[in-house]
């Protein structure tokens, strides 16, 4: 059967109302998490977690694709709207978008990330059916060697490129693969690091490192340094039909697709994922833009905003080529994504698309369907989101520690697995504090196990010669390309940060004066332009009388 | 808003302060990485190996191996702190970098999460839920506590209803001590 038979196959697994159910619940979640600060994708699939002791497979999955995709959604929610510095991954959206929103553009801000979250998930998903089954036929005829060669790839791109500094990096990978030694050997029967306690014969459930690192961890981590009182947010319109002028439009497709463009192979290629993608894309934009154009950015120019969000989006289906085709995570939420394949004793790799047809082809469509689903909620909902940003923060993070708990204890019902969970998280706390990577420990732990089976079974063909892990051409070039994509990435990496050390803070008013420059000569094609006008003077008015952020006077009704 | 003109020497004393805290502990956890590498090394020479299996790889190679890179890394770490560079506090929107750390509201909050250990088997779920919310959130600074001891009692409530009863996990309604509740 071809691809398209199976797709339109998936598509008819996915459509069942049962199904649908389960992707708008994943989308829901996704977004919602992905709006609230503090919580990842990562984080709330691994939460999510224990409902694959109860769901079948295919719902599940589903759930976990709509998580995946909406987290990204609703991510870029955050960084536009909210008046502070977001963590690293948001930092090039936070920086045209935020910079829009201050200026009253935050509805063309948010629609275009939107939009060109959907245009280039689309893409990248279409890419990612044309794809996968091709590298899944040539990855059957693999030996252990060049399995083993992958996963270091995975190991070393991921360890030296997540994070501020390599060697932070590596230090966290080694931690995670010493988690994952912890256990009775399978090939020998001996026992490992367990010091004689028979509950960690079984090693250590990757649903505690997941839920300690990134739950709990991370809770512990904000509760010590919550912020106090209100977080400024930067309110925006109703009447998102006017979000977005003909200019903004014709500014924004290209960079969509030149985000897709961008993002898909580098989310394929163990490259250090969408933080990569998203900056590249950023300089390839204002590289390309017409001079007026260039000048604003770093002033709110939605180029800023359409390509990296594009770009990180198309970043986020590359990342399950590798995990589909080859059973290789090369971000946190893969690899949880990976245990929970584990959980139901299936294996992602070559033979998932023979074994597990079904399944695998109705998850890719339900990426498809999220996708669709993501751009009708947001757009309209954008609100309702917002709304999610005033839950008072000591309940959010009590929150989700009853869900760290839940998800410790249902692992396998005993409380030993709570005292594993809160040293794990006890461990992701200071290494959050003292500026160690997470994702390295957890990719280590959840492949750490899978990369030494490979090995020893390479070992075992090659009769004990390490010149056998290097010996076909594949393994060669993979760990060629390795070397090449490292270089490549640590000099983008430190490329960046020399950019973002030299940015400079931007005011208001200048933001506003260049915006309405451009739009002089480019007239908003609508009569009525919404709240949204961008003019400079009542900015200028309103700002210095009160004093604080509010982008235009009228904004009594604007959030609702 | 605090007066910033009054507080300026203060604060700046403190800062250099937190500062020092902050490199001692960087210091202390690489120090405890490069003894947990060590000891992985020494632990792994008292793996057994079986007689038997020669030529492949045994159970010894791959922790040697990640010990090693342990070791070799957390020292890299070592020596870049000891020419001056720390790593960076992780940033995120919730989280005030400026401030000090709060201690004792975190430590509640490992003390509340730790209670779970006793709390499922003696009160149950739904109760262990409702000690840890409310310790939590209490010590992260809600404002009432009968609120966080209802919104912690809904909590325990539904998910006992959702994940034990629906999804049919096998969570416990009530422990050693409730159940003359009856359930």
């Amino acid at each position: 059967m071809d691809t398209w038979t199976l797709l339109l196959e998936g598509f008819a697994t996915a459509l069942q109302p049962i199904y649908l159910l389960y992707a708008l619940l994943g989308v829901l979640l996704g977004t919602a998490v992905g709006v609230l600060p503090g919580i990842g994708p990562a984080m709330t699939v691994a939460l999510l977690l224990p409902i694959t002791y109860a769901l079948e497979p295919t719902a599940a999955f589903i759930v976990f694709a709509g998580i995946y995709y909406g987290g990204m959604y609703g991510g870029s929610t955050t960084s536009i709207l909210l008046n502070t510095p977001g963590e690293s991954a948001s930092i090039v959206t936070a920086l045209e978008g935020n910079k829009m929103a201050r200026a009253g553009r935050g509805a063309a801000a948010l629609a275009t990330a939107a939009i060109g979250s959907f245009v280039a998930g689309t893409i990248a998903t279409l890419l990612l059916t044309l794809l996968a089954p091709t590298v899944a036929r040539f990855a059957v005829s693999l030996g252990p060697s060049d399995y083993f060669a992958l996963m270091v790839i995975a190991f070393l791109t991921v360890g030296a490129l997540l994070g501020d500094s390599a060697w932070r990096g590596m230090v966290s990978l080694s931690i995670g693969l010493f988690i994952g030694l912890i256990g009775v050997d399978t090939l020998t029967g001996q026992s490992r690091f367990t010091f004689g306690v028979p509950q960690l014969g079984d090693g250590i459930d990757v649903v505690l490192v997941a839920v300690g690192l990134f739950a709990l961890g991370e809770a512990l981590y904000v509760g010590s340094r919550l912020r106090g009182g209100t977080i400024p947010i930067i309110p925006i319109t109703r009447g998102w039909r006017t979000w977005m002028r003909r200019s903004d439009w014709a500014r924004s497709w290209k960079s969509w697709l030149r985000g897709a463009a961008i993002g898909f192979p580098i989310g394929s290629i163990p490259a250090g994922g969408a933080d990569v993608a998203t900056f590249l894309s950023y300089a390839t934009e204002r590289s390309v833009a017409k001079p007026e154009y260039r000048k604003q950015f770093g002033k709110g120019a939605i180029e800023g905003v359409a390509g990296p969000e594009a770009a990180n989006n198309a970043a986020a289906a590359g990342v399950l080529v590798p995990l589909l085709t080859l059973g290789i995570p090369t971000t946190a939420t893969a690899a949880i994504i990976l245990s929970a394949f584990q959980t139901y004793g299936i294996q992602p790799g070559p033979r998932l698309f023979d074994t597990q047809s079904t399944l695998v082809w109705a998850l890719i469509a339900s990426l498809f369907i999220g996708n669709a689903l993501l751009l009708v909620l947001n757009l309209p909902l954008v609100g309702m989101w917002v709304k999610l940003l005033q839950i008072p923060r000591p309940y959010l993070y009590a929150g989700i520690l009853v869900f760290a708990g839940l998800g410790a204890y249902a692992a396998n019902f005993t409380v030993f697995d709570i005292g594993v969970l809160l040293v794990l998280g006890v461990l992701g706390f200071f290494m959050r504090r003292l500026g160690f990577p997470i994702a390295p420990l957890v990719v280590g732990a959840i492949l750490g196990p899978m990369a030494e089976e490979q090995l020893r079974k390479a070992m075992q063909i090659g009769q004990g010669d390490p010149a056998y892990l290097v010996q076909s051409p594949f393994s060669i070039v993979a760990y060629v390309v390795m070397a090449l994509i490292i270089a490549l990435a640590l000099w983008l990496k430190r490329r960046r940060a020399r950019f973002e050390a030299s940015l400079q803070p931007a005011d208001t008013t200048a933001i506003a004066t260049l915006d309405e420059e451009i739009e002089s000569h480019e007239p908003h094609p609508e009569v009525d332009r919404g709240r949204l006008s961008t003019r400079a003077t009542p900015i200028v008015r309103r700002d210095a009388e009160r004093g604080d952020v509010r982008p235009d006077g009228r904004d009594d009704d604007a959030s609702r | 808003m605090s007066d910033a003109t009054a507080d300026a020497p203060v604060e700046g004393a403190s800062a250099a302060a937190r500062a020092r805290a902050a490199r001692i502990e960087a210091m202390i956890f690489v120090g405890l990485l490069v003894a947990l590498s060590v000891a992985v090394i020494v632990t792994t020479t008292t793996i057994r190996e079986p007689p038997g299996s020669t030529n492949a790889l045994g159970a010894r190679v791959v922790p040697f191996a990640v010990g090693g890179l342990l070791l070799l890394s957390s020292l890299a770490v070592l020596i870049g702190q000891l020419r001056g560079s720390y790593g960076h506090a992780e940033a995120g929107e919730d989280i005030d970098l400026e401030h000090g750390t709060a201690w004792i509201p975190t430590g509640i909050v490992v003390v509340s999460f730790l209670s779970l250990m006793a709390t499922i088997p003696l009160l149950g779920w739904p109760l262990g839920v409702t000690i840890l919310f409310t310790g939590a959130a209490l010590a992260l600074g809600a404002k009432r506590w009968w609120v966080a001891v209802l919104i912690g009692l809904a909590l325990g409530i539904i998910t006992q209803l959702v994940f034990g009863s629906l999804l049919g996990l096998s969570l416990p309604p009530t422990g050693t001590l409730t159940s003359w509740i009856g359930l």
